[in-house]
């Protein structure tokens, strides 16, 4: 399988805090790869670096078979990058932003014309084409945020958190767009803190925390690895002790007043043991295994509670 | 990649009509305030009022009046007491007047007093003086001033060129007018760049297989393109329109704007470096912006200021294209070189910007 991009031992320190730290990560040509992670894990660090936004302190980037230290204009233009932001003039139309975009990439007149047209038709914005941005509706203005990443047709593309702030509708229509592109031969790396969009789109993920790539695999085998059984125990009174009353029963994170426990025995001495430090147990939930139980596990925090 | 954002800048700016009269409209309202102001203030145009007072009967006193009555630029004003003229120039708008006392005697001490506000400037208080004091004397002289020998002879020194003659306020106004608005392009300038970081398509740059310094170049050279058109567009309407007169070197004319709109965006650059938010910016900026253009002389003559003003105005690089621009526009015959020390400040106030701007900048 061809490498579309290769971050070998990527980092990036801010002062004397290593914001991401020494990072291996290849992507295989035409896969799509979930990025997840809490805040401050990495994401749009790694990101940065792997698109030229940001210069690593260490490490290198290879996009295509090209180094973009070395060669950042030939790297550069195999990539396109759609930034978490709506990266847009909101007082141009569709086409005037998308032809200065195109520009960027030494696309002019004639092909230009014909590549807007391609990406706003990719988009599903075609009919919309000479409107002012700031009278689309938010889905439509991050539709366009995905046409200006793709109008000089990249090899790989980077979609950070593309769907925030959408209606459902644009949202189907933006999993029908990167579907279409995956198709069509683009690798596409996908964040986001919706962990059931990136079980409906990604062939494999990476899940990062504190500044490291923790796990990566298919969905199916970070649920087998890392995602056990267990319970989800929100509990009031004396936490420190209750925590470490479960866990002698079983692997316990903490949050807040909520104890999430895989046990290694049974439910009725676990929560005998609990209750006998004299807390109340306000609520026990049974969790099955998931994604989003292996994220936890993983990471120790929710996704969306710390987005 | 230049072109497509120079297109891309002029889209914006036809979008953005708040941008569009802070930079053409404003300007001129401006000029036609200040100018109507110059033009129908006090004076009107009319003869200042000089007040006078003598005792009945005095023949000097009635040959002062009736010379400042002859002269082109007074009218004598009577008054029937000496202290009610004296009230006059403290309280009301008289500038000066004479009192002829009854035993004047210059050759014993006696002489005739100039009521005058001595704490005036002496730019405003001299030529009052001068000419008052001229015309009492060639009143009283005892040969007919026609029969004098010519004393005086005005003379301009060598180096600076003759002064247009019968310029109007517009003269005056237009240039420093097009001096403090050329650096409200500095403003736009830094509240293009701080956008471009909040909405991320600073990212989608730093993205895009273009080298950083094209990518800064590009953002920079639309704005001094859309300075020298508000430069061109302020002189033409100044010279077609409000009368304006250009004494010297046209090409002398066009440097000094490209050197204004140099400094101006520069400027802008070194404002984007501080990093503020499009809102600081907006509430900063123009602040700054109108108090360099107050100590440059562009709203009040710096010929008026204290010394120590005109000391702290050289700083500032308004001053220098006013200097510069005035002596196109008003001194008959002056060139390039008779700027070049104009010219020469406005090129290092636009390096010391950029050299500061780019020091100080964050692509990241």
């Amino acid at each position: 399988m061809t490498a579309m991009l290769e971050l070998t031992g990527l980092g990036k320190d801010y002062g004397e805090r290593a914001a991401v730290k020494a990072l291996d990560l290849t992507v295989v040509k035409g896969e799509i790869l979930g990025l997840l992670g809490p805040n401050g894990a990495g994401k749009t660090t790694t990101i940065s670096m792997a698109s030229g936004v940001v210069t690593p302190s260490r490490g290198r980037v290879v996009i295509g078979g090209v180094e973009l230290a070395k060669q950042p204009r030939v790297a550069k233009a195999k990539l396109g990058l759609v930034p978490q932001e709506l990266a847009l003039y909101e007082e141009l139309s569709a086409i005037q932003n998308l032809t200065y975009f195109a520009a960027l990439y030494g696309i002019h007149g004639k092909l230009a014309a014909e590549r807007v047209q391609w990406a706003l038709g990719v988009v599903g914005l075609a009919d919309r084409a000479k409107d002012v941005v700031k009278t689309y509706s938010g889905g439509m203005q991050r539709r366009l945020n995905i046409a200006a990443g793709l109008v000089h047709k990249p090899e790989l593309l980077i979609l950070d958190e593309p769907t925030v702030g959408v209606d459902p509708q644009s949202r189907n229509h933006i999993f029908e767009t990167v579907r279409t592109l995956r198709t069509s031969g683009i690798t596409v790396i996908y964040t986001s803190h919706y962990m059931e969009e990136v079980e409906a789109l990604c062939d494999r993920v990476a899940i990062m925390d504190a500044g490291a790539i923790v796990a990566l695999g298919t969905i199916g085998e970070l649920v087998a690895q890392y995602a056990g059984k267990g319970l989800e125990l929100e509990v009031t009174g004396d936490l420190d002790a209750a925590a470490a009353a479960a866990g002698s029963h079983g692997t316990v994170t903490r949050e807040g007043n909520v104890l999430r426990i895989e046990p290694t025995a049974g439910l009725a001495p676990l929560l005998a043991a609990i209750e006998a430090t004299g807390v109340t147990i306000a609520r026990i939930e049974s969790r099955e295994a998931s994604l989003e139980t292996a994220f936890l596990a993983l990471t120790g925090r929710a996704l969306r509670d710390v987005a | 990649m230049i072109g497509a954002s120079i297109l891309k800048e002029i889209w914006l700016l036809l979008r953005d009509r708040g941008r569009l009269i802070s930079l053409f409209a404003l300007p001129v309202v401006f000029m036609v305030v200040f100018g109507s102001m110059f033009k129908f203030g006090p004076d009107k145009g009319e003869p200042r009022p000089i007040g006078i007072w003598y005792a009945d009967g005095d023949a000097r006193g009635k040959t002062i009046e009736a010379a400042l009555n002859a002269s082109p630029g007074f009218v004598a004003k009577p008054f029937p007491s000496a202290d009610a003229l004296r009230h006059a120039v403290a309280h009301d708008n008289l500038a000066a007047g004479l009192i002829v006392p009854a035993d004047f005697d210059p050759l014993h001490g006696k002489l005739i007093e100039l009521s005058i506000d001595e704490g005036a400037p002496i730019q405003v208080r001299g030529p009052i003086e001068g000419a008052t004091i001229g015309t009492v004397m060639r009143a009283l002289s005892p040969v007919p001033v026609s029969a004098m020998p010519q004393l005086v002879e005005p003379k301009t020194p060598p180096g600076i060129a003759n002064p247009l003659a019968g310029v109007t306020a517009f003269q005056v106004t237009v240039p420093g007018n097009a001096v403090l608005f050329g650096f409200f392009i500095s403003m736009a300038v830094a509240i293009t760049f701080a956008h471009e970081r909040h909405t991320g398509v600073w990212k989608r740059l730093l993205a895009a297989p273009v080298p950083r310094w094209q990518a800064l170049v590009g953002k920079l050279v639309p704005y001094v393109l859309i300075a020298l058109v508000q430069s061109a567009f302020l002189f033409g309407l100044g010279t077609g329109v409000f009368g304006m007169q250009i004494a010297g070197s046209i090409a002398a004319l066009v440097l000094l704007s490209i050197g204004l709109a140099l400094c101006a965006v520069s400027f802008g650059l070194l404002v984007s470096s501080f990093g503020g938010t499009e809102r600081q910016i907006g509430s900063t900026v123009p602040v700054a912006i109108l108090v360099m253009g107050l100590l440059g002389g562009c709203m009040f003559p710096r010929l008026f200021m204290p010394a120590f003003m005109k000391t702290i105005g050289n700083a500032v690089p308004q001053s220098w294209a006013l200097e510069g621009f005035y002596t196109v526009l008003i001194r008959q015959g002056s060139t390039i070189a008779d700027v070049a020390p104009q010219l020469a400040a406005l090129l290092a106030f636009a390096a010391g910007f950029t050299l500061l701007g780019l020091w100080r900048f964050k692509f990241e």
